[in-house]
């Protein structure tokens, strides 16, 4: 837990941006300090935004995908755009699967416009929501033939894991199957509203059109503590009005209990936003600890969880301890690279404007994230998953390519407009690596160390040591477009 | 606190690319072509079927033979609209029938019932194979208390190690890469942009590579007299935070210095493959042989590593791969055996994609008489899925399911046979709703399981010649011995090679 009353210290500050944002501007540091803010306030601020209700609309997968990205660069609200991202991976559909960027665009907007709001509300919303219908099945889940496949999700990846904080399971195969029954019979009209269609529903026994008495009552839980060892029967509580039946699934899900006697929901979507902001690896205590004090477990309001998350002493560990650093993002590390070197994408095709002119989506493919089109289900492999040779050659690329955007105008990476050494016969390259390292914020906490500073000054002198000669505009050009290249290609800089 | 095996796994921060620890990228005594004993001068391609293949509409009953297998699949596979059936009989039109797929050569029965087995009409390929005496069908393969789940049963698969007698997130491959390489050693390369879990572990490189041609260090090219200077800061920046860093940084540090030192001879293996074998290298763009898929070119890359390796390019030691296909998860759209469906497709993408590779290999070995001389009998590939799916089909598809059949191709393979009984499809015998056949590994069953340990080991023991106790403690038996429904295999005496 932590104290809401801590004023930010200008580390505290910067590692509070990095995370819920992309990259931590000066500008944006200085507002806190400047105003002395509390973790608190600073939390209250942040969460304070405006929503926007942008979606990135085009006939064109990739230009729908890097209006997006171009959306992110440029916003205001950075948090809402991290959460948007959360939501994305959390609720992981693929243009590869649904093939209807407008669908892809509406379920974006979904997320932009829940995502720090009541979960249950955006659990309804996403229920009803064209692309994950078509993209787990739902349009095709019918009476004659159920089709478990959103039934099975809904549980194991949105609302519940398949396994408690204790490791019991939490649910049972005969939960998917009851699951799956009240899904029958949704689909989606010609101008892409869900609607329930009674033919197709399996209404269910006791029903004169029952043709499948075997499939019994429409129980889920049984066992489960929040409904004892009768479970619960849906189809009783919705009776006939049979396309309320998911809505009374949701609310046995958000009942539902861990083997713990913990809300199974709360800490479920608790520990995921934790790991994204806060801690890869947290200890259980601080799951319970962060639902109690916010109440998720009976409001969840997500904005009330993130507050909690965001004034927790946890949230602060990486600035003290190493080994809770978290492996950035693809998406954030072009996102915050771009934004701290205050460049922009050239063209609709969004490229940056040196070395290989991929345009940004493909760079961020070769990095393993291409968004709206997650590799499965699950989102992406977070952390370490997200470092392999082939990506790791990606994130060099893209820095090749920031340092190599020669030429005029806000597509180009200029080092004198950055930095203030033209004209300089004798500069300490000491002072260049600090310029540097601060302005790409790796010089607080576990910030780059003496050997990596080391190398970078024998980098900037070609290893003899002493002043350099920056009044020579190819020296200076060609050393600060190289050691910028070298912190963007550091572990360092990959961590946050 | 373990929530799902996934999550175990992203935390244990273990190596993808790279158990460096240390110093340099420039030189390092690695430039030497180190060969383990184990595995010799032999390959191992692991190609991973992503999403749960539908086993049922791959090895297909043509007849009953002495049982009900046939009258079984039609039950559950139905032939109106939206049916899934394969049809037995010469094909006409759009449908080509089970004829295509039923091995002429060898007898391809199912061991238990004497019912007459066919491959899937787009495995055509696969059935040459079999006619060939190149490729084996292990029938039923599954493990105990199977999970529906993608994500926790490829978890299994991948680690062999299904209700978690070792407790690890070590691929099965990659203990067996961690006790015979070392650090410096980069024994396995992944076609992907991840490692495969299969090879996951802590003590030796694995690198993933998309591309080749892409793999080299990206310089800024204005500034070549730089370039140098770069790598060197580089070199010091990344041998920190693999010798000091904590956590991710040091994996980060390890990857990265692998990767250079790979970026250093690798690429190569393209344009010389490029230069030298213009015909293959247009064999795998091929449509009208089944190439020009996302398979063919992930396997014309293993070629391009092998041919190069074969001849004792320095620096290249792979020996592992691994590639994987996806789109098998076929909720719906599944289709039967009409060219334009799903499931045709991909089944006709993997074993075309196989064919050009083995021609590949061949022609490669023609006439050679170093490394590469013999190079089909010295490559074998395993064709394996998370789980098959349910029995009874839904609208055009199918859901998750269980038991599944694995392939073992190569000219070493001892192939043209069936290993293992086909599942159960009796629906009368299994719960309608979950439709699965439950995993057995009694001895008196007759529809008896393949663990797919016991696949692994006999791989492990007769192709990377790894002694017999050391598979055991690779791949141990579970403890609660309950004959019913543990493992009971212990010998890996498969008759593979």
């Amino acid at each position: 837990m932590g104290d809401l009353n801590s004023q930010l210290s200008e580390a505290e500050a910067r590692h509070l941006l990095r995370r819920t944002g992309f990259g931590a501007d000066q500008r944006d540091v200085d507002k806190i300090i400047n105003a002395n803010e509390t973790r608190g306030e600073a939390a209250t601020r942040l969460l304070d935004f405006k929503v926007s209700k942008f979606r990135p609309r085009n006939r064109d997968i990739d230009i729908a995908h890097n209006k997006w990205i171009k959306f992110m660069i440029r916003t205001k609200s950075q948090l809402q755009e991290k959460l948007v991202l959360f939501w994305h991976d959390h609720f992981a559909t693929s243009n590869d699967v649904v093939g209807d960027v407008s669908q892809m665009a509406d379920q974006n907007r979904l997320f932009r416009i829940n995502c720090k709001g009541n979960f249950r509300t955006m659990m309804d919303e996403i229920n009803r929501d064209p692309a994950m219908m078509d993209f787990l099945d739902t349009v095709r889940n019918r009476k004659e033939e159920p089709n478990e496949n959103y039934g099975r999700e809904v549980k194991e990846l949105f609302c519940l894991g398949v396994f408690d904080l204790d490791g019991n399971p939490n649910y049972t195969q005969e939960d998917i199957v009851q699951t799956a029954r009240a899904f029958t019979g949704w689909r989606v009209n010609s101008k892409d509203q869900a609607y329930f269609d009674d033919g197709r529903h399996d209404k269910g026994t006791g029903h004169m059109d029952d043709p499948f008495p075997e499939r019994g009552p429409k129980v889920i839980y049984a066992g489960n503590d929040a409904f004892g060892m009768n479970g619960f029967d849906y189809g009783a509580a919705a009776g006939t009005a049979y396309e309320t039946e998911i809505d009374h699934v949701m609310d046995a899900i958000f009942q539902h209990q861990d083997s713990a006697q913990r809300n199974t929901v709360a800490h479920w979507i608790a520990y995921r936003l934790i790991t994204f902001f806060a801690d890869p690896e947290p200890e259980t205590s601080y799951v319970e600890a962060m639902v109690s004090a916010s109440n998720f477990d009976t409001t969840f309001e997500i904005s009330n969880l993130l507050f909690e998350i965001f004034v927790s002493d946890e949230f602060y560990a990486p600035l003290t301890d190493p080994t809770k650093l978290s492996v950035k993002w693809p998406v954030d590390y072009v996102v915050t690279t771009l934004r701290l070197l205050r460049m922009k994408l050239k063209s609709r095709f969004q490229f940056v404007n040196g070395g290989s002119f991929d345009e940004i989506r493909d760079e961020l493919t070769n990095m393993g994230q291409t968004l709206l089109e997650p590799p499965s289900v699950f989102g992406w492999d977070w952390e370490t998953s997200w470092v392999s040779s082939s990506t790791l050659l990606a994130r060099y690329g893209f820095a090749r390519d920031i340092i190599a955007a020669r030429g005029r105008g806000k597509t180009t990476f200029r080092p004198d407009r950055l930095f203030d050494f033209a004209e300089s016969p004798a500069v300490d390259p000491d002072i260049v690596v600090d310029e540097v390292t601060s302005l790409l914020g790796v010089d607080e906490g576990f910030g780059i160390g003496s050997v990596e500073r080391t190398a970078l000054v024998d980098y900037l002198t070609d290893g003899g040591g002493g002043l350099i000669d920056f009044s020579d505009f190819e020296t200076r050009d060609k050393k600060l477009r190289g050691v910028v290249g070298l912190v963007l290609q550091s572990p360092r800089y990959m961590l946050h | 606190m373990p929530i799902t095996r996934r999550q175990f796994l992203r935390r244990s921060s273990l190596a993808t690319a790279g158990g460096l620890i240390g110093p340099s990228i420039f030189g390092r005594s690695m430039l030497q072509n180190v060969m383990a004993e184990t595995i010799g001068d032999r390959y191992f391609v692991s190609l991973f079927l992503s999403g749960g293949n539908d086993g049922l509409n791959t090895v297909v009953p043509y007849n009953n033979g002495g049982g009900s297998l046939r009258t079984d699949y039609e039950l559950a596979r139905r032939s109106n609209s939206g049916g899934i059936q394969l049809a037995a009989g010469p094909g006409s039109g759009a449908d080509e029938g089970l004829d295509f797929g039923l091995p002429t050569v060898n007898a391809f029965l199912d061991p238990n019932t004497g019912a007459q087995l066919a491959l899937h009409p787009g495995m055509s390929a696969f059935k040459d194979m079999y006619d060939a005496g190149n490729l084996i069908v292990f029938q039923g393969c599954g493990y105990p208390e199977p999970n529906l789940s993608h994500d926790v049963s490829t978890n299994i698969w991948e680690t062999g190690d299904p209700i978690g007698t070792l407790n690890t997130s070590k691929g099965w491959a990659g203990r067996h890469l961690e006790a015979e390489y070392s650090p410096t050693d980069i024994p396995g390369v992944t076609i992907d942009n991840s490692v495969a879990g299969e090879y996951r572990q802590t003590g030796t490189s694995v690198l993933a590579i998309n591309r080749l041609s892409r793999f080299g260090f990206p310089f800024d090219g204005e500034y070549e007299d730089d370039d140098a200077a770069k790598l060197a800061a580089f070199d010091a920046i990344y041998g920190e935070s693999a010798s000091n860093g904590s956590g991710s940084a040091q994996f980060i540090g390890n990857s990265g210095i692998a990767t250079a030192l790979a970026a250093q001879s690798y690429p190569q293996l393209h344009t010389d493959y490029e230069a030298e074998r213009p015909l293959f290298d247009d064999m795998y763009d091929d449509e009208s042989i089944g190439g020009r898929t996302s398979t063919s070119r992930d396997l014309r890359e293993v070629a391009k590593i092998i041919y190069g390796s074969a001849q004792g390019v320095p620096g290249v030691n792979a020996r592992f791969f691994h590639l994987n296909n996806g789109g098998y998860d076929n909720h719906s759209d599944q289709g039967g055996g009409n060219p334009a469906d799903r499931h045709y497709r991909l089944h006709r993408e993997v074993s075309a994609a196989v064919k050009i590779f083995f021609d590949d290999l061949t022609d490669m070995a023609a006439g050679q008489t170093d490394g590469r001389q013999n190079l089909p009998d010295k490559v074998t590939i395993l064709i394996w899925s998370e789980f098959s799916r349910r029995i009874i089909q839904n609208d055009n598809g199918t859901d998750h399911g269980t038991q599944g059949p694995m392939f073992l191709i190569g000219n070493s393979v001892d192939g043209g046979k069936v290993i293992g009984n086909h599942p159960n499809i009796n629906s009368a015998v299994t719960d309608l709703y979950n439709g699965n056949t439950p995993y057995s590994q009694a001895a008196a069953d007759p529809y008896r399981s393949t663990d797919f340990r016991d696949v692994y080991g006999s791989i492990l023991k007769n192709w990377m010649n790894v002694p017999q106790g050391t598979v055991q403690a690779t791949l141990p038996l579970d403890p609660i011995p309950d004959p019913t429904n543990y493992w009971n295999v212990s010998d890996f005496d498969l008759p593979l090679f």
